[in-house]
């Protein structure tokens, strides 16, 4: 019955609302591929335009016509590991030591 | 004329007042950032990243011309991400498996 329901729905897996969020998974999984890799493989750029991306399209996904949950999740997901993706990259960059500089002075 | 065409722009459903037109708006970010990384060495290039920029660019162009409000913005900026995709998936993989017959004839040489 709840299968049928959602084979069904109008967000459901026969609609193109269904599989959009799905590709964007793919941010989620690569990024996650990603964490595993050395720093210094992280794009600045690519990291940094996704997490403000994702901080869009969160909001995107609440306001649009029909409203997604499955994007939200994606998204909200996707923020937290380009997150932490920027955060290892500005640590192998030397951004983050703060302790450091201070035993310097 | 101009400023009715901007009334019609400032107050349109996916217009410069609703998450409709800066979600896509800063979405070209990550084209513009892969297009800035096309001068990166491939072997630094993520094959996970680039396949899913790719794949979301080609499904969100379906997508964008179905949700409400229809979103040409949207649409536009994923074709984009499939274009800048494609491109940067293609030079890894010409660098990883084409040009290895080159490295292997130069190692023959030596």
């Amino acid at each position: 019955m709840a299968f049928r329901a959602f084979w069904n729905s109008p967000v459901g897996p026969k609609t193109t609302h269904f599989w959009g969020p799905v590709a964007n998974w793919g941010f989620v999984t690569a990024g996650l591929a990603d964490t595993q890799k050395p720093p210094q493989m992280i794009s600045g750029n690519m990291t940094a335009a996704m997490c403000i991306c994702s901080g869009l399209l969160m909001r995107f996904a609440w306001m649009v016509q029909p409203r997604n949950y499955l994007l939200l999740a994606c998204h909200a997901s996707n923020e937290i590991v380009q997150l932490y993706q920027l955060s290892r990259l500005a640590k192998s960059q030397g951004y983050l030591d703060q302790k450091k500089e201070e035993v310097e002075r | 004329m101009a400023a009715s065409k901007l009334q019609a722009f400032w107050n349109h459903p996916a217009g410069p007042k609703t998450i409709h037109f800066w979600a896509p708006t800063f979405k070209w970010g990550i084209s513009i950032a892969n297009v800035a990384d096309f001068s990166k060495p491939p072997e630094k290039l993520s094959y996970p990243q680039q396949i899913a920029v790719t794949c979301t660019g080609f499904v969100w162009s379906r997508y964008s011309t179905v949700i409400t409000p229809k979103n040409w913005n949207l649409f536009s900026v994923n074709v984009a991400m499939a274009v800048t995709g494609l491109y940067q998936l293609a030079r890894k993989i010409r660098h990883d498996y084409f040009s290895e017959t080159e490295v292997m004839a130069a190692s023959k040489e030596h």
